[in-house]
């Protein structure tokens, strides 16, 4: 029993669910309480000690479906079927009850040193050498379904597909559980019927060998799938989170894409919450005296002034032109996804005018957002000083004590005045202005960079040229903001 | 069958009877929780969009095992001295009045400080005692002789300090009071957190709970439970009313009608004496199933095609 949760638990890790010991030793009590008698009351128990939320019950679902299914030995072969159907039916009904649950493995005589034998890895070698293989001829020719099942259990359990990580590694575990469920004395037993003259029940059997061979690869096929389902895309997701965003290939955006949803989600979840900090020593005598009233006058209570942190307000200034585009990209991908969390957030693009662009992230869809910025704002010649002065009209009145401002670009102007004298302004009424720069630190201030003059103006100036530099960038300004 | 306190739990299928015959219609799925809640003796964390019976299914439970239901509504500033215990200050005042005026008494003979702080140390201290104790829902709930039913509602309302605080009571169902020490639950009892899902519940917390969700009902048990609740109601407006209100759960609006505002609708047709549903009615009484005027206005359009849909069901 133990090994199969262990085996389902996997697969389940490996469907993105969180699983921790504690759950797994809950969904073991589980099991003893409710049994593998009814498979929907099995699922039903299950999901709810493994999967804690919404996207996790979905994926529970699919996961168990998939991991309990047998349907490869729900269908008898026809050879074998013609061969006796005087105890079809009674093969068709074990077939049925041990398609419903694997526990039922553990009824197998040849195999009750299983269920006892702790720790999966080394108890199951052991077990390799020790336990005679059933005879698969005879299994084969009664054509017991629910037996040879067990058996492909059996051999995969001792074969440790479990363990399959790879699509190159089909073909060795399909041997290697034919190997164990013994193939060797199959192919000796049709040979010797072959001399023996017998040729008829020699090639029936060879054809039962053909289609058993069938079922194994689709059994280790269908493993496959279900211990690896995830592990491609996350590795490919590590590395997309680290590659320098201007890097990225076209091919990938879809994945991006994801990512930075994700990201943006995981960041909300963190910082969503209004906090209140207490200012710690400043009394609110007007609360303590009336909460005290009731002692007399006595102050039992004392009440401590707070203050609410609020949400920021964030505003987002983009360089879309040619030189960052890529980047800004997914800084606009970014902001699109705060958006939709965060009330206060207003975004800006420009290369030469600048635009504002809340308004369409709010009307449309990310990809045709992405499409029209681009088409409005992009492929022009940068001009910061022409930006800021754009942004001073449309959005200066409305910078606080509460806003961030965010500026992502490369500062390189043409050669044009960057007017920093504006950008002095707004640093003056933020809160915070914060400057993220795609190139490297080296490379600013050589050429038409501007970073030089801008900078002072700044209270924060990093490189951000991944992903992950842009998490810990918004991850900051979410957490300190006040 | 269900009237034994202890016994209505023991199977799945009881549980679901005995819930139907208090009026609250549930499938299996639902009755399973229940069951293991009891068997593993682990809180059940409830989620679901609001209005599909959430909190109904603690009173529910409450009502079929015959104990008490404690309840304590969760919101943000919610801390201890509100949700466990306070001390009666007021009391405390009083009493160590009392010890002054006794301390005379006490130390009359006795011979240098040594002496009087010896007998002072001798002396019962109650001043921290259970006497002096108020206790708030949680504290109510672990003092409970017989054990009871505790509803921790809407705890996505409740800041992470306070979720935090409650990881002690909810895996050992103890609480520690500084003072006193460990208090230990008499009983244990059964313990439902309900969520509307604002915000994500911590990791912590949802790994020392069983994690049920709750979604919209299918017809079927929709049809039950109204029947269940408004039985004076005809079957065939019933059948439509059911099928009107999941067709409509079909549409894009801002906020779904649940279990209760189908409740509330069928209430009201009994009260208007509809015997059949034509689109009139609806329009007449949309805004007890939709709580939003924008929803009731993107609905409007759909009324007739809906209203001709759900005939067909009838």
């Amino acid at each position: 029993m133990s090994e199969v949760l262990g085996d389902f638990i996997r697969a389940l890790r490996a469907a993105d669910i969180r699983v921790s010991t504690s759950e797994s030793i809950d969904a073991g009590n589980v099991i003893d309480l409710v049994g593998f008698d009814d498979r929907a009351i099995l699922r039903d128990a299950l999901s709810q000690v493994l999967a804690k939320s919404e996207d996790e019950k979905q994926a529970f679902t699919e996961t168990f479906d998939t991991y309990f299914s047998f349907e490869q030995f729900k269908k008898r072969p026809a050879s074998v079927e013609a061969a006796n159907e005087n105890d079809g039916s009674e093969g068709q009904e074990s077939e049925e009850s041990g398609g419903e649950s694997e526990g039922g493995e553990g009824d197998d005589p040849s195999q009750s040193g299983s269920s006892s034998s702790p720790g999966g890895g080394s108890g199951g070698e052991r077990q390799g050498e020790r336990a005679p293989a059933p005879d698969l001829v005879s299994l084969l020719e009664r054509g017991d379904q629910a037996a040879l099942q067990m058996a492909l259990a059996e051999g995969a359990r001792q074969a440790q597909l479990n363990r399959i990580r790879l699509f190159t590694q089909r073909g060795m575990f399909t041997r290697r559980i034919m190997e164990i469920m013994g193939l060797d004395g199959l192919n000796e037993e049709i040979e010797r019927r072959e001399t023996a003259g017998n040729r008829e029940s020699a090639e029936r059997l060879a054809q039962a060998r053909e289609e058993l061979r069938g079922q194994v690869r689709d059994y280790v096929e269908k493993q496959l799938e279900i211990f690896t389902a995830n592990s491609g895309r996350q590795l490919r997701e590590e590395v997309l989170a680290q590659m320098r965003l201007s890097n990225v290939d076209r091919s990938d955006m879809r994945i991006m894409r994801d990512l930075v949803r994700k990201m943006a989600k995981r960041l909300i979840a963190l910082h969503s919450r209004r906090k209140k900090v207490a200012r710690r020593g400043t009394l609110d005598v007007r609360r303590t005296i009336r909460a005290n009233i009731e002692f007399d006058g006595l102050l039992f209570h004392t009440i401590w002034k707070k203050t609410k942190v609020d949400r920021p307000k964030v505003m987002a200034i983009c360089d879309v032109s040619g030189s960052v585009a890529q980047i800004s990209r997914f800084l606009l991908m970014f902001l699109y996804s705060l958006q939709e969390v965060l009330p206060n957030v207003r975004s800006f693009a420009f290369s030469g005018e600048l635009g504002e662009t809340t308004e369409l992230f709010e009307r449309e869809k990310l990809e045709q957002a992405l499409v029209e910025v681009l088409r409005d704002f992009g492929g022009g010649s940068t001009d910061y000083g022409r930006a800021f002065e754009d942004f001073e009209a449309l959005a200066m009145n409305d910078i606080d004590h509460r806003t961030t401002v965010l500026i992502l670009g490369d500062a390189r102007s043409n050669y044009g005045d960057p007017r920093s004298d504006i950008l002095k302004l707004v640093h003056a009424r933020a809160r915070r202005v914060i400057w993220l720069n795609p190139e490297g630190r080296s490379m600013w201030n050589s050429g038409d960079s501007e970073m030089r003059r801008l900078s002072p103006y700044c209270d924060k100036a990093v490189t951000c040229a991944s992903l992950k530099d842009l998490e810990r960038v918004v991850s900051e300004l979410l957490r300190s903001a006040v | 069958m269900t009237t034994g306190k202890q016994g209505a739990i023991d199977d799945i299928e009881a549980i679901r009877k005995g819930f139907e015959t208090r009026g609250y219609i549930c499938n299996a799925h639902i009755a399973t929780s229940i069951f293991l809640a009891e068997k593993l003796q682990k809180p059940l964390l409830v989620e679901g969009p609001p209005g599909v019976g959430k909190t109904e299914l603690a009173k529910a439970t409450a009502e079929m095992v015959g104990k008490p239901l404690i309840r304590l509504q969760c919101y943000e500033g919610l801390d201890e001295a509100k949700a466990l215990y306070e001390w009666k200050y007021g009391k405390q005042l009083l009493y160590t009045q009392v010890l002054k005026e006794k301390l005379g008494d006490l130390m009359s003979g006795a011979h240098g400080l040594k002496e009087s702080m010896t007998r002072l140390h001798d002396f019962d201290d109650t001043f921290f005692s259970e006497e002096f104790l108020e206790p708030r829902p949680l504290l109510k709930v672990l003092w409970q002789p017989g054990g009871a039913v505790l509803l921790i509602d809407e705890i996505d309302k409740s800041d992470d300090e306070f979720e935090a605080f409650l990881l002690e009571l909810l895996s050992d169902y103890q609480i520690s009071v500084p003072e006193l020490g460990t208090i230990k639950a008499r009983t244990t009892p059964i313990v439902f957190l309900t969520s509307n899902n604002t915000r994500e519940i911590g990791d912590a917390l949802k790994r020392r709970c069983l994690h049920l969700y709750i979604p919209f009902p299918d017809t079927d048990i929709e049809q039950r439970i109204i029947a269940a609740r408004v039985p004076e109601m005809e079957a065939r407006l019933r059948t439509q009313l059911v099928a009107f209100v999941q067709g409509l759960r079909q549409l894009d609006l801002k906020k779904l009608p649940a279990v209760s505002e189908t409740i509330d609708w069928a209430r009201t047709m009994v009260l208007l004496h509809a015997r059949e549903l034509d689109a009139d009615l609806v329009r007449n009484t949309l805004n007890v199933l939709l709580k939003f005027q924008d929803d009731i206005g993107n609905v409007d359009g759909e009324i007739n095609a809906l209203v001709s849909k759900a005939a067909q069901a009838g």
